[in-house]
């Protein structure tokens, strides 16, 4: 089966300034959950962006199913690193959600089915601007899967919300792609996140951002918050990622230094 | 409990200080008796005369239906431009500078130019109207639509929204607070341009029955008149405020609680 996502040698640089993008290639199997990881500002919201089409790369292509596009698909949807400022303050929850809705047959159901995922079918005619940060980011996510994509982009979706609420949020966006069988793209800067819920890590050097390594996750799909995170395996891989990790930081630091000099 | 008190101590001093001004009024009325102070029951009268009967038809509908007409084509025309000038980003620097010199053109001054290319005719007057109050609405949808986020245009574009629905269900509600500020404003300015636009060359309208009465000598009509311009627009900015109340009731939530966050 063709790759629900390759991006190819994609390069994005804004105005003429140095490249934020260098030659990222890697892919997006169907029915898998891949996780990039990326110290913050290397560009990962910049590639999520190339990915869905709201800008294209300087050079270099995104296929999907082996096809090029042009406009962002409606085959896709996206979670925004900013919940606060991503919905629409003048809908309620439910006109939120339903705002991607084109087909009005069935709609309020679907957008009942998608709020119940979530757990937000109490809060359906609040605004978003009455609900924390955590019910937000779930009205954001509910939106994102009312329209049944094959491909979620998640950009750093729990980046803003305390520890706990994070958790929750991470098993249930794992729970809600295994049961829609969605594909998931997800980019964060938290190694225990992406190691956490990832079938694929892909490490991303510092500014210019390049593909380091690809590691693959081989843990069992039902993972569980403790027992996961305690394993052997988890432990060893959180190394590795960690490890990459670092040595991108040290080199941005020496890069940075002799700069200086 | 201290809003309401705050709000109710006014509405007496509001109420105390009208019939304050009636009573003083009155009184100079009756002892000094002139032409230029006809006494409140006369101006009343001839209010009443300006709601029911033949005046209804001749002086204060006309008015009202080239307010309404001006004021409409004003607000959608410019609201539209607006929303379209502002969300063109690239374009809108070009327009910039032809918008800020024609808002300095006061509407009065084109009157003239007017009456040359549409004569004494409605048009005419609609078109002073519409004129004068169209550009705190276009300034304030262009204002709104720029600083509309941009994120929620990207929301917009993968939910898979056209150009036009973009501006129709993004920038448009995220512009409405502004542009109701602007319409406001608008109301005011197109009641202005209603009188003096009918006290050229008009046979009918308030503003010609003003300068009718005036030039008649019948002072307390005179008052009637602009009595009844002050209800017109009182009542029209009264249905413009109960609008915005249940348009913006989001926006007055969302900024309130900004407001107390950033407190
Ligand atoms: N529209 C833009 N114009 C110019 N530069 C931009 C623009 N958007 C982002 N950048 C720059 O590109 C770099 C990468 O930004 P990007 O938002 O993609 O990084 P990120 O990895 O998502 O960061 P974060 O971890 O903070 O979310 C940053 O240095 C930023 O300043
Ligand atoms: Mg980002």
């Amino acid at each position: 089966m063709q790759p629900i996502i390759c991006v190819e040698g994609v390069t994005k640089a804004y105005n003429e300034s140095a490249p934020i993008l260098q030659d990222v290639t890697f892919k997006v199997e169907p029915g898998q959950f891949t996780a990039v990881v990326g110290p913050s500002g290397c560009g990962k919201t910049t590639l999520l962006r190339c990915i869905a089409s709201l800008m294209q790369p300087d050079t270099g292509s995104v296929l999907h199913r082996g096809q090029q596009f042009k406009e962002p698909p409606s085959w896709l949807s996206i979670v925004f690193q900013d919940y606060n400022r991503s919905l629409f303050p003048w809908l309620t929850v439910r006109k939120n959600v339903a705002f991607g809705l084109r087909d009005k047959n069935g709609r309020a159901e679907r957008v009942l089915a998608a709020l119940r995922s979530v757990g937000l079918e109490h809060a359906a005619d609040l605004y978003p601007w009455q609900l924390s940060g955590g019910m937000q980011q779930r009205c954001a996510l509910a939106r994102s899967i009312v329209v049944t994509p094959q491909l979620l982009l998640l950009d750093e979706p729990f980046a803003s919300v305390d520890a706990q609420t994070r958790t929750d949020l991470q098993d249930m966006v794992m729970d809600i792609c295994r049961r829609m069988s969605l594909s998931a793209l997800l980019v964060t800067h938290d190694i225990d996140e992406a190691v956490f819920m990832a079938d694929k890590v892909v490490v991303l050097s510092t500014r210019p951002a390049r593909v380091v390594e690809e590691i693959e996750i081989n843990l069992p799909r039902s993972r569980d918050q403790l027992s996961t995170k305690e394993s052997p395996e988890f432990l060893h891989l959180r190394h590795r990622v960690y490890t990459l990790v670092r040595q991108q930081a040290h080199k941005s630091t020496i890069v940075a230094s002799t700069d200086r000099t | 409990m201290t809003s309401k008190r705050s709000n109710i101590a006014p509405l007496a001093w509001q109420v105390s200080t009208l019939l304050a001004v009636l009573v003083a009024w009155q009184w100079a009325a009756v002892t000094n008796p002139t032409t230029h102070l006809p006494p409140l029951q006369l101006i009343f009268t001839r209010y009443l005369d300006l709601l029911w009967g033949d005046l209804l038809w001749s002086a204060v509908a006309p008015s009202i239906l080239r307010l309404l007409i001006g004021f409409s084509i004003a607000v959608l025309f410019g609201a539209v431009l607006g929303i379209v000038i502002g969300s063109l980003r690239w374009f809108e620097p070009f327009l910039r500078p032809v918008i800020e010199y024609l808002r300095f053109i006061p509407a009065v001054a084109v009157l003239p130019a007017a009456l040359l290319v549409f004569g004494a005719t409605d048009t005419m007057r609609i078109f002073v109207i519409a004129f004068g109050s169209v550009f705190p609405v276009l300034l304030a949808a262009i204002d709104g639509a720029r600083r509309a986020e941009e994120l929620l245009t990207d929301v917009a574009r993968i939910c898979g929204l056209s150009t036009a629905e973009r501006l129709f269900r993004v920038t448009l509600p995220a512009a409405s607070p502004l542009i109701f500020a602007g319409i406001r404003i608008a109301l005011s300015i197109a009641l202005v341009m209603m009188v003096i636009s009918e006290l050229i060359a008009a046979d009918n309208g308030l503003g010609y029955y003003i300068l009718r009465s005036q030039r008649l000598f019948q002072t307390a009509n005179v008052y009637a008149g602009v009595l009844m311009i002050g209800t017109i627009g009182l009542v029209l900015t009264l249905f413009l405020l109960t609008f915005e109340k249940r348009v913006l009731a989001w926006h007055r939530g969302w900024r309130g609680l900004s407001n107390t966050k950033s407190a």
